[in-house]
């Protein structure tokens, strides 16, 4: 009697809890905001603007290498001749006032700061995306970003392309680097890309300013092969790549606590297996 | 000679056993009694420097506008105060100084499992404590980020941080090897007998508390670099301009800091573990409940740091899994305090100095945990973030639960080290004025707080200056009352009535050997028959 009784104000008991986790939940749900959205009028002008400029990423995709542009002196030259190991790829146009000299020379700031020598661990490709520009004009833009470099960089490790309109698209298309004329202008998105020597495309940089962990990570991906399989992994688990911030990211947190973690779990089970011991400090061991 | 040298006979025990003396014999000494003694000098010595800087803050925010200080000074102070009542006070307090006098005499053991690395670590924390008061004189001036080196800030100011925070991570090897020591001890050194069922719940508390210290301060010295590489190589791990992450910092930060809270209160359960059974004559009620419940805040309050960053920006799901995690905590705090008052029920209550601090405790920490839990609730946290409420909520928790604890301690044990004890009446009086004085501060502060004011401002708008001068008054009060408990302590552990072996009657260890305790605290290994709390039995040796 007693027995059930306590049964049924157990259950009640646990009735009333769930109603209440019910409720709670219930309520929790309801302060879940999705995530804030623009206006209905913004995200279609985005929508329209992203058919048109923007970056479709193909990592693991190749370039076509037998494209053919000239280079700087006016001699026409295969990709295939350029792209023999690491390479970053700078999508500009010469004449643009605006945003491609911030790129190239936000480029050229960060060279002298990576490891990796220049024309033999990498090579710089600037191509042009305007097919009326000249192997002149190239000429000019290169003497002038290899003097901001500021320090001696082999000038045949950065090359200044030009090309005509179906080699542009091609390999705009197939880097998924999607540009629009308007008018002497472009709209075109700021980014660069990093491929390997068999012109795979390792990994999109955006914005005008590098970093030099970036690059450097970038172009010991892009070395795949060469590099030892456990520098490769290390790498590859201390730096991950932050897909919102499209930068590398140390990841300290999950470095830091494995770390700590299993020194602490060793620690215990050391203390644990070892258990006490007979041996206790007395006045002659002091 | 005075007349007070006089009066002072020679002490027995540890005190001059092993035939040495002078200053060598002290920061020397692996004994783990004096090195106990030498936190507990240090510790206090800071704790009365946090409490004239914590005035200082009562005074300026007694009347709106400036009152004693400027804004810049302001911010300064509050931080100075912040840092050495977090760094050199409460995460040391009770376990370093209590705990290294008590612990190992409470498992049967003669000392810690590493002496010399015991010593070290009282070193280290010299060392550290050391360096941050360098920084507040030197460079460019104290820092003014508030305890908490919030990055951008702390990354940009021109005061001295980089030292400062230098200081703080010397500071935190102290702790982690203190917290090595611990366990190991715990783990080995116990008497035959003294099963983990018989330990003591300061020894079970220390025991949670040290696992903390040994997991969660590494996170805090590995981020205290990388703030330092940020100033000083600008690093730009935490600069969004560069590809970096503030929130990173915050996450890192209250990864160890949280947690850190637990170092501060855990021991501070544990003391009020032992006085509530001794003074009410009767076993400790559920003492496997609150052992686990020590193991459980200490796990449980590992993964809750998330609640400090509700209006960080924080996604919504993110919010309300540490809003949840931060409730479950309540649950073993909940555990401790209900087994706590069940202790007393029917006990044969005895209300001394000891007692009425830890009776206190179990009051401020239930208002304390209280208000956490309005703000661990993430929607009136957004309401009082960063408010006086807070202010409140902390002081309550860790001044009025950690700080009442260890001045329970004091008053309990440490006549058994010095072989004297205070006087009654003005330990009485003392607790009496800081009790009053501390509820009409603290509590003004909260009410400030659902107010509106701000925490961190020097200055408030006019509505807010009555309660401002209330609680700076309370303050005052307060501080009479603790000028009063420290020099009645301080007299009495050196000039006052002998006592004898148990003058409490407890049943636990310390308590069966001489008073003070000799070097190696035992004659002979005890042999534990019974657990802690069985006051018939006696004191836990047949």
């Amino acid at each position: 009697m007693e027995k059930a009784r306590r049964n049924r104000r157990g259950r009640a008991i646990l009735s009333v809890a769930g109603v209440l986790l019910v409720l709670w939940s219930a309520v929790a749900a309801a302060h879940l905001e999705p995530e804030p959205a623009g206006s209905v009028g913004s995200a279609a002008q985005q929508a329209e603007d992203a058919t048109q400029v923007g970056v479709n990423e193909r990592l693991g995709a190749k370039l076509p290498l037998d494209l053919s542009f000239r280079d700087e002196t006016g001699r026409p030259v295969r990709l295939r001749e350029l792209i023999v190991g690491p390479t970053i790829i700078l999508p500009v146009y010469y004449g643009c006032t605006n945003i491609c000299n911030y790129l190239q020379g936000g480029l050229a700031r960060t060279l002298p700061s990576l490891r990796p020598t220049p024309g033999t661990d990498y090579r710089v490709l600037s191509i042009s995306i305007d097919e009326t520009e000249t192997p002149e004009l190239a000429a000019k833009y290169q003497k002038m970003y290899l003097s901001a470099l500021k320090v001696p960089f082999p000038p045949g490790a950065w090359h200044f392309l030009t090309g005509d309109a179906a080699s542009i698209r091609k390999l705009t298309d197939a880097a998924g680097y999607r540009f629009k004329r308007r008018g002497h202008d472009f709209m075109h998105p700021v980014a660069s890309f990093v491929v390997a020597g068999d012109g795979m495309i390792v990994r999109y940089l955006y914005g005008t300013s590098f970093l030099a962990k970036d690059l450097t990570l970038a172009l010991i991906e892009a070395r795949e092969g060469r590099v030892g399989t456990t520098i490769r992994k290390v790498v590859d688990y201390c730096f991950s790549f932050d897909p919102a911030s499209k930068s590398y990211e140390f990841n300290l947190l999950r470095v830091s606590a494995t770390v700590v973690l299993l020194c602490c779990g060793g620690f215990f089970t050391f203390l644990v297996l070892t258990g006490k011991r007979g041996k206790r400090n007395s006045v002659g061991e002091k | 000679m005075s007349v007070a040298e006089s009066k002072q006979p020679a002490r027995t025990g540890f005190w001059s056993d092993t035939g040495k003396s002078g200053i060598g014999s002290w920061i020397l000494s692996t004994d783990h009694k004096r090195i106990g003694l030498l936190y507990l000098y240090s510790v206090l010595g800071f704790f009365l420097v946090g409490v004239v800087l914590g005035v200082l803050l009562r005074i300026e925010l007694m009347a709106p506008g400036r009152t004693i200080m400027d804004a810049q000074t302001y911010n300064a102070v509050f931080t100075v105060h912040g840092v050495v009542m977090i760094f050199l006070f409460i995460i040391p307090g009770i376990p370093a100084s209590f705990g290294n006098l008590v612990m190992p005499i409470q498992i049967g053991a003669r000392d810690v499992a590493f002496p010399k690395l015991n010593l070290f670590s009282w070193w280290l924390y010299t060392i550290g404590a050391l360096i941050v008061l360098t920084s507040l004189f030197s460079g460019g001036g104290a820092p003014d980020t508030g305890w908490t080196f919030y990055v951008p800030f702390s990354a940009r100011t021109g005061t001295n941080v980089s030292l400062a925070v230098f200081g703080v991570f010397v500071l935190g090897f102290s702790s982690i090897l203190t917290g090595i020591n611990f366990v190991t001890t715990i783990h080995r050194l116990r008497a035959e007998g003294m099963t983990w069922g018989r330990l003591p719940l300061f020894v079970w508390s220390l025991y949670a508390t040290a696992w903390v210290q040994i997991l969660a301060t590494p996170i805090i010295a590995i981020t205290l670099v990388l703030v330092i590489a940020e100033r000083v190589l600008g690093t730009g791990l935490f600069d969004p301009g560069r590809g970096g992450d503030p929130i990173m910092f915050q996450h890192l930060f209250w990864i160890y800091s949280h947690p850190a809270v637990y170092i501060m209160i855990l021991p501070a359960m544990g003391v009020v573990s032992e006085i509530i059974p001794v003074f009410s004559r009767k076993p400790i009620f559920g003492y496997k409940m609150i052992a686990v419940s020590s193991i459980a805040i200490a796990g449980a309050g590992s993964l809750v740091w998330g609640h400090h960053m509700y209006t960080s920006g924080m996604s919504d799901r993110a919010v309300m899994v540490f809003s949840f995690l931060t409730f479950i905590v309540a649950i073993p705090s909940a555990i401790k305090v209900f087994n706590w008052v069940s202790t007393l029920y029917k006990g044969s209550i005895s209300l001394e100095a000891p007692m009425l601090f830890a009776l206190s405790f179990i009051l401020l920490f239930s208002i304390g945990g209280l208000s956490g839990l309005v703000l661990g609730a993430a929607a009136t946290d957004v309401h009082v973030h960063d408010t006086h409420f807070v202010v409140g909520h902390f002081h309550y928790v860790m001044f009025g639960g950690t700080g009442f604890a260890f001045f329970g301690a004091a008053h309990y044990w440490l006549p058994k080290f010095y072989g004297r004890r205070y006087r009654e009446k003005p330990a009485l009086v003392g607790w009496a004025l800081m009790f009053v004085g501390f509820n009409i501060t603290y509590f003004t502060m909260q009410v400030l707080g659902i107010r509106g004011m701000p925490r961190r401002y020097y200055d408030y708008l006019p509505e807010f200056a009555d309660l401002n001068l209330v609680a700076t008054v309370g303050s005052w009060i307060m501080v009479t009352g603790l000028i009063i408990v420290v020099v009645n302590l301080w007299r009495g552990l050196f000039w006052g009535e002998s006592i004898g072996e148990n003058p409490w009657d407890g049943a636990t260890l310390e308590w069966s050997i001489a008073t003070p305790p000799p070097t190696e605290n035992f004659e002979e290994d005890p042999v534990v028959t019974h657990g802690p709390y069985d006051f018939n039995k006696g004191v836990g040796i047949p």
